[in-house]
């Protein structure tokens, strides 16, 4: 039996047959990735060109990760996702090493921090794939304590400990953002799980107090934290890039000044990274800011749907975790290109140029379009009653592909 | 999560929920915040961001060129590079703590590579503008450096830093012309003479071109730079002809030397258009060099300076006379015997003559005739006639600073003495430009015509934008009566007449010499001792293609104008016809470079001094105490020992006549130093060179 079968064919081959993946969310998605490429395209032209006399310099390169990527979802779909709780610990141990390997100086550095480390001819962001580690070590370890999970030392303190050790090497590169979102995506899931309300409340508090101390403690953070309460008074120097960003959005109106039309690329640093958004948000306007969070919400809600559908509680775990991560890095991105939130260094899934980003947002999302399969059981009759579509996120649906019709 | 006991199931399915609802609402925060920031400020920050990356581009445009009649440019533009650095974007992020590390560092590498001092570059990086120039006008090699130090590729790149092509004006014949010519400051604006006053067509439209700048302060074109020729400045085609123009100013540099005058200036026109071919200034300077010049020498003094004209204005009582009737060619006048009384001053005659015709009036300048033709013609038809001469009124050049000369000093109508004296010059006031425009009057049959000097102005495209025609101000006087003037001029620079000096070899010259004694501004009374010495005049008479004033501003050695101002009128004549191909008649022109040569310095002041008559004051107190200079002897200062110049200058100014014979240093004097001798006497000086 072929590796390849293998992870097709879990041992209940004989059992279930795979359906169809979920189409309106695999539609989204595809569509974001397309889309995100067009604004790559459009907000990193004259950086190309001036510094690599190359105006298509970036978008070839996105290109080249978006087919990957669609590669890598439509493989993964195939994947039954049964077969990723034999992978758990060894895919848990190849991001370590890497994060660590980031951490103790093998990483590349880009402004001061070393998120980067070369492997082969690539260069990975392991903090992008930790967050899809941890979502899939969290789902096959909660689904396996089951009712244990209310307890204190089965059910908090490991998960918490793993969580941990990540948070403080995400901590280390230094890539704050990374963390918050890995103590929220644990926080999430032992709730959803099922975790003692009363512990959650005790480590949230203790998290707090830990991480004011954190922020207190290096003065950059400090600095970028009193410049964030302050946009207009640091907009020479510290709070430049949210200033920017705020502009940026704000020039686009109502109905935005057209794509490839936005000029604030000009002064916004990584506008086709980790400030795509505010380009979008200037080339389209307040109607496209709209559409984008509307995209998101429809992928947040079909995959929560298929968390909801899952045949069983591991699959309903990692479709959660992955729908919430998805969710939250959109919500963290968008509130800190308006300067709801201090700058932090996350990409907009699926949209900001990055190959890492990119290609680990697909992977989740094949898995997540793999639970979505319906599995019908072979010995048995036939006639599973498929349950009922909500009725918002059909309106939901209409919006998608109004948006994608505008797109 | 059929695996589940459904109630644990539907717990998850309730705590999902809860968090999606979470989730929701950080969704509303964001919509409402994008709200907020895109509908309802939208428009505050799209001002902002739009003042942020428009640049009021200063593209400026290439600067019109100047060039003469022929086309030899006298003034152009080049771009030279000049560095600038916005001293914030090269320390953006920089803590303060690691700053003055960074801008000692970043100050040492600049200034090695632009060849400044580190402390000064330190000073200008210090104090963070967004734009602050380094250093203007650099070479090449400096610029390769600063790009090298802000190549991206190499280790710890400065940014910041531009490099912008400046436009420096050029002067490519120096001091050629400079007066008239102007200068123009670093930043591209027109100070002086001609680039100030046509600042406007030559700098060009700086048209806004819609720029953009990014956070490095790079520019960016949405559209492109419209083309640079519809935006580049006019360029001036002047009337001035640069080889007329240069042996104008060498003849006048030259004469102001020889005879240690002040300053001078002279006016070539074309009688038949207006245009002016050469205004020369001297002191003159070099706009290549401005800071190296002084004040005074920057002054175009043909339009600037007023001064008493003197015999000159003869040429012009005398055609109001004859277009008044008061006289004809063959009418005589009697000249008093030298004096002449009128109210309670007495006039006097150099050369004391009886009975003159008017052409004789002219050609030895007789202030009595000059009176009598004035008085004639009377006070308001002479002070008319002036003014139809363009006296009195500005002609409008493109310069700055042209003055308007002045007939009634005191606003109101002359008494008698006063049109006696406006009859030959005396307490009225004049520049060059307007004596060379009045003979050119007289030359162009009576008809007054407007100066040219800008003949025409061309966009960058080619296109004329500006034409100035020959244009008639007004007929002066009559055509007839001009005609007569002229004939009569012509017996200045013959036989007895007081131009000899400025006959041009084998052309019939007109003209009028003058030596005007100057007021001293401390006392208010003509001195005996400074004065302007001028020829008026053109050529050929009877056809004339050139008039030429010549004025000398207190001449040292000698004053008076038919030696000092006519010999300057003959070589720059001369010189003149030669270029416009005018040939005499009958005769084939010399080669060019036989003209205008020097002749034999001590033969040139010999014949010169020969040719000296004594001069004195016209008008005098006629109670005056002082004795006639005529009558009484005088000690011969000793001048032995004494180079040739100084010499001549003592025995000159007691009023004898010296001879040289020798060179190099007085050894011998005949009459001695301390014997008396009588004005006018010879004193043979006998020289040896030191050796």
């Amino acid at each position: 039996m072929s590796v390849w079968a293998w992870l097709r064919n879990p041992e209940g081959a004989a059992r279930f047959k795979s359906g169809e993946v979920d189409r309106v969310l695999a539609a989204t998605i595809i569509g974001l990735i397309g889309f995100g490429s067009v604004m790559v395209y459009s907000a990193s032209t004259i950086e190309a060109t001036v510094r690599f006399k190359d105006p298509e310099f970036y978008l070839k390169r996105q290109l080249v990760f978006a087919g990957l990527a669609l590669l890598v979802m439509w493989g993964v779909s195939k994947i039954d996702y049964h077969r990723l709780r034999a992978l758990t610990y060894p895919i848990l141990g190849t991001v370590t090493v890497l994060l660590a390997a980031t951490v103790i100086g093998l990483g590349q550095r880009r402004g001061g921090a070393a998120r980067w480390i070369t492997v082969g001819p690539i260069l990975v962001q392991p903090a992008e794939m930790v967050k899809l580690a941890l979502v899939l070590w969290l789902s096959y370890s909660l689904a396996k304590k089951a009712e244990g999970i209310k307890t204190f030392k089965i059910g908090l303190i490991p998960h918490l400990l793993m969580a941990g050790f990540f948070i403080v090497l995400c901590l280390r590169q230094p890539d704050f953002g990374s963390a918050v979102v890995l103590a929220f995506i644990t926080f999430t899931m032992l709730f959803v799980a099922g975790a003692r309300i009363s512990y959650l409340l005790g480590v949230g508090v203790l998290a707090g107090i830990v991480g004011v101390n954190v922020v207190m403690s290096q003065s950059y953070r400090v600095a970028r934290l009193m410049a964030f309460l302050d946009l207009a008074g640091h907009r020479q120097d510290i709070a430049y890039q949210p200033f920017q960003s705020v502009m940026s959005f704000g020039s686009g109106g109502l109905a935005g000044l057209g794509l490839g039309r936005g000029l604030q690329v000009l002064y916004l640093p990584e506008a086709h990274n980790d400030f795509i958004a505010a380009i979008i948000g200037e080339e389209m306007g307040f109607v496209g800011v709209i559409l984008l969070a509307g995209a998101y919400l429809l992928v947040v809600s079909r995959g929560v749907r298929v968390a909801l559908r899952a045949r069983d509680d591991y699959g309903s775990y990692i479709a959660f975790g992955i729908s919430t991560l998805m969710g939250v890095q959109a919500l963290v991105n968008l509130s800190v290109a308006m300067a709801i939130l201090p700058t932090k260094g996350l990409t907009l899934p699926f949209i900001s140029y990055g190959g890492s980003s990119l290609l680990v947002n697909a992977a989740a999302a094949g898995v997540l379009l793999n639970i979505s399969r319906e599995r019908t059981e072979q010995a048995s009759a036939p006639t599973m009653v498929p349950l009922s579509v909500d009725s918002p996120e059909a309106s939901v649906a209409v919006m998608t592909a109004a948006e994608e019709g505008s797109g | 999560m059929r695996n589940l006991d459904p109630r644990r199931a539907r717990w998850i399915r309730v705590r999902m929920g809860i968090l999606c609802g979470l989730l929701g609402i950080g969704l509303g925060a964001v919509v409402s915040a994008a709200f907020g920031i895109q509908v309802e400020r939208g428009d505050e920050w799209r001002e902002l961001a739009e003042k942020q990356r428009q640049r009021r581009l200063h593209v400026a445009p290439k600067r019109g060129t100047v060039y003469d009649r022929n086309g030899t440019p006298l003034a152009v533009s080049v771009e030279v590079p000049s560095v600038s650095v916005d001293a914030v974007e090269m320390f953006r992020g920089v803590d303060d703590r690691r700053l003055p590390a960074m801008l000692d560092e970043a100050s040492q590498r600049i200034g090695q590579a632009l060849n400044i001092e580190a402390a000064q570059v330190r000073d200008k990086l210090a104090r963070r503008r967004r734009f602050t120039w380094l250093k203007r006008r650099v070479t090449a090699a400096e610029v390769s450096a600063v790009r090298s130090l802000s190549d991206p590729r190499q280790p710890r790149p400065l940014f910041g830093m531009q490099i912008e092509g400046e436009g420096r004006r050029y002067f490519p014949n120096r001091a050629l012309a400079g007066p008239m010519l102007g200068f123009v400051s670093p930043d591209g604006e027109g100070k002086d003479g001609l680039e100030l006053q046509l600042n406007d067509e030559l700098r060009g439209h700086i048209e806004e071109v819609r720029g953009l700048r990014d956070r490095s302060g790079r520019l960016f074109f949405s559209e492109g730079i419209q083309d640079e020729q519809a935006l580049a400045g006019h360029n001036v085609y002047l009337s001035i002809d640069q080889g007329i123009q240069y042996v104008a100013e060498q003849e006048l540099e030259a004469a102001m030397r020889t005879y240690e005058a002040a300053s001078g200036s002279i006016v070539v026109v074309d009688p038949n258009t207006g245009e002016l071919l050469a205004l020369a200034s001297m002191p003159a300077f070099n706009p290549n060099d401005i800071e190296r010049s002084d004040l005074a020498a920057r002054r175009n003094r043909a339009i600037t300076d007023q001064f008493e004209p003197g015999s000159t204005i003869k040429v012009f009582t005398m055609a109001a006379a004859l277009a008044a009737h008061v006289t004809s060619p063959t009418q005589n006048i009697y000249c008093e015997e030298g004096t002449m009384a009128i109210d309670n001053v007495v006039i006097h005659d150099t050369h004391v003559s009886g009975w003159l015709t008017p052409t004789q009036v002219l050609a030895i300048s007789s202030n009595i005739g000059a009176a009598k033709l004035g008085l004639g013609v009377g006070e308001q038809r002479l002070y008319e006639t002036f003014q139809r001469f363009g006296f009195g009124e500005r002609t409008n050049l493109p310069l700055p600073g042209e003055v308007a000369g002045v007939l009634r000093p005191r606003g109101r109508p002359w008494v008698q003495v006063e049109t006696a004296a406006a009859s030959f010059g005396q307490g009225i006031s004049v520049s060059t430009l307007q004596l060379a425009m009045a003979i050119s009057a007289i030359a162009n049959r009576g008809r007054l015509l407007v100066p040219v000097l800008v003949r025409k102005i061309t966009d960058g495209m080619g296109n004329t934008v500006n034409e100035n025609p020959a244009t008639v101000r007004r007929e002066a006087v009559s055509p007839n009566v001009a005609q007569m003037v002229s004939e009569m001029l012509v017996a200045v620079t013959e036989g007895e007449g007081t131009g000899v000096e400025a006959a041009v070899p084998g052309f019939r010259t007109a003209g009028k010499t003058a030596t005007a004694q100057k007021i001293d501004p401390a006392t208010g009374k003509y001195t005996a001792d400074r004065f302007t010495a001028s020829f008026i005049g053109f050529v050929p008479a009877e056809n004339p293609r050139v008039a030429i004033a010549v004025v000398l501003d207190e001449p040292g050695i000698t004053h008076a104008g038919g030696s000092v101002a006519a010999p300057v009128f003959r070589r720059v004549a001369e010189m003149s016809l030669r270029y416009m191909g005018v040939t005499p008649k009958g005769s084939t022109p010399a080669p060019i470079a036989s003209v205008g040569k020097e002749q034999d310095p001590a033969r040139q002041a010999y014949d010169l001094f020969k040719s000296q008559s004594h001069p004195e004051a016209a008008i005098r107190p006629a109670n005056s105490a002082a004795a006639p200079p005529t009558t009484a002897s005088k000690q011969v200062t000793d001048v032995s020992g004494l180079p040739a110049g100084q010499a001549l200058r003592a025995l000159l100014q007691q009023g004898f006549i010296p001879q040289i014979n020798g060179s190099g240093r007085v050894v011998r004097q005949q009459p001695v130093g301390g014997a008396l001798a009588e004005p006018g006497a010879t004193v043979q000086l006998f020289l040896e060179s030191g050796s």
